[in-house]
This record gives C-alpha cells, structure tokens and sequence, in this order.
C-alpha cells in the first residue's frame, strides 16, 4: 500500500481530528525521525517550509523551539511542550508559540509495529479561533508551483 | 458574532442531541414540537439545545410564522470544514515529506550496510 495521499482523517465532531499514516519504516526509526534533532526539522511542515531549530530537548517537560520559514519569506516562531515521550510507541506536546502564552492546542502521536511498517496516528485536541488562524496562513501560502517542486524533488529520490 | 466562532461551533457540535437536531434540519425547516419528537427529553431540554445552536450561528428561528420554524444555517459549518481542511493539508503535506525523507534514511542505511561489508 503507497503510504502517499491515503491518510485517514476523522473529525470526530467533538474535539478531536485524528489523523493517521502508515510509513513504510521500522517503528523505532519512524520515532527517531520525530524525536531526533538531525531528522525532525528536515520533514515537519507543508511544502515549501523550512524549520530552523532554536532548541530541543525531547523528554518529558523538555521543548523544541524553532521558526517556520514560510515560502513567502514569513517566519513562525513554535514552541512545542513535551508531556509525554515513550520510546518508541508514544509522545504527546502541547504546541505554542513560545511566546509564554497558553499553548494553542495539544497534540499527541502513536506508532504501532505493522510487520516492519508503522502506523503512526496524531490526534490533536481543537483549538483556538488563533491556532486556526495562523494555520490557515501558514498552509493558505503554499498553493501552486512548490506542489510540482515537492512532486519532482520525490521522484528525484525515489530514482537515486 | 463572537472573536472565536469556530470555538463556539465545535463545542455546539459535541453534544450528540444537538448533532441529531442539525441532521433534522438538513432535511428542511422544523418547529420545536417537531424537532422534539425523535429524541427521549423534554420540550425545554430541546429549547436549551435550539439556544446553543442559534448562539453558535447553527440555526435561525423565524420569527415570521407563529410556529416559529428552526432552520439551518451553513456557514459556521462550512468554517469548520475549512479549518479542518486546512489543518489536514498541513500533515498530509508532512507526512508526504516525512515519508520522502523516510525513505532516504532507509537507502542510506543500506548503502552504508553496503560499504561495511
């Protein structure tokens, strides 16, 4: 099964967006690319975003802090709170924007062994009309050409 | 209408009676009596209901004909289906990339494997 373009999504209608992806990856690298500061940075976000990592300390009360460079020049500055981090099955964050106010929704993440593939289900809790907000802004600015790049960067890898 | 609309409607939307009212009224305008009837509460149970509903934009009550018909109202529910759109392009588009790099990781493993040998 191609893991590209068949998520599911629930949106229970209350409260909760599910959002669920099987990798085709062993569960402890999976966990790794969400955990490890080498690899998280290099995914996270729609297309055209890059991420520049401020700090990160991934463990129970620990944070990530980084920027959002959006492919219009906007930056987003992120803070994401750790509650919970059990290697390699679960890990749960509130995510903020790090600017001491209350964190704008909480999030959490399992990954289950599929015979050497991992299913890996967020579940995000609904936010704020402010999370929405930036949320719309932030993937609002990715339509068009950075789809195709996106689309030829993934065959080039696919090739070598 | 409040600063945070999206709020207020998904809260209306978690009670599974209010739900059940909203699926009524898709099917056309309804007075209180007739929205009552399928549920097992009383009629002031479902006026509370029909208040949340209209406080969050969900419902109009006309205030036209005497039996003051509840009708439908699409936009808060269209807000919703935005905003979940939306948050659902922002991890598909991730996890598109997560999945790329995944697969990178994998190669260079076994490309390394290879060297060792």
């Amino acid at each position: 099964m191609p893991a590209t373009g068949n998520d599911a999504i629930t949106s229970t209608t209350d409260r909760e967006i599910v959002i669920q992806r099987v990798f085709d990856a062993p569960r402890a690298l999976v966990f790794e690319a969400f955990t490890d500061p080498r690899h998280i940075g290099e995914w996270w976000g729609p297309n055209g975003f890059t991420v520049t990592t401020r700090s990160i300390d991934v463990r129970p009360g620990g944070s990530w802090r980084f920027v959002m460079h959006g492919p219009d020049g906007t930056d987003y500055p992120n803070s994401i709170e750790y509650g919970e981090v059990v290697r390699p099955e679960r890990i749960a964050w509130a995510h903020g924007t790090g600017d001491g106010g209350p964190p704008l929704f909480h999030a959490s993440v399992t990954f289950e062994d599929q015979g050497g593939k991992t299913l890996v289900t967020l579940r995000s809790v609904f936010p704020t009309a402010a999370i929405r907000d930036r949320t719309v802004k932030e993937s609002g600015a990715i339509e068009g050409g950075k789809q195709t790049l996106a689309r030829l960067a993934q065959y080039l890898a696919n090739k070598t | 209408m409040t600063p945070d609309r999206l709020s207020a409607t998904f809260a209306a939307l978690a009670d599974p009676t209010r739900r059940g009212i909203l699926a009524r009224l898709a099917s056309g305008e309804a007075s209180v009596n007739e929205i009552a009837e399928p549920f097992d509460i009383s009629l002031p149970a479902v006026s509370r209901h029909l208040k949340v509903l209209a406080d969050a934009g969900l419902i109009e009550r006309s205030r036209e004909a005497q039996w003051r018909p509840c009708k439908l109202k699409a936009d808060p529910l269209k807000d919703v289906a935005d905003w979940v759109e939306h948050y659902r392009r922002f991890w598909e588009e991730s996890f598109d990339r997560l999945d790329m790099y995944l697969r990178q990781l994998q190669k260079k493993e076994k490309k390394n494997a290879r060297h060792r040998k």
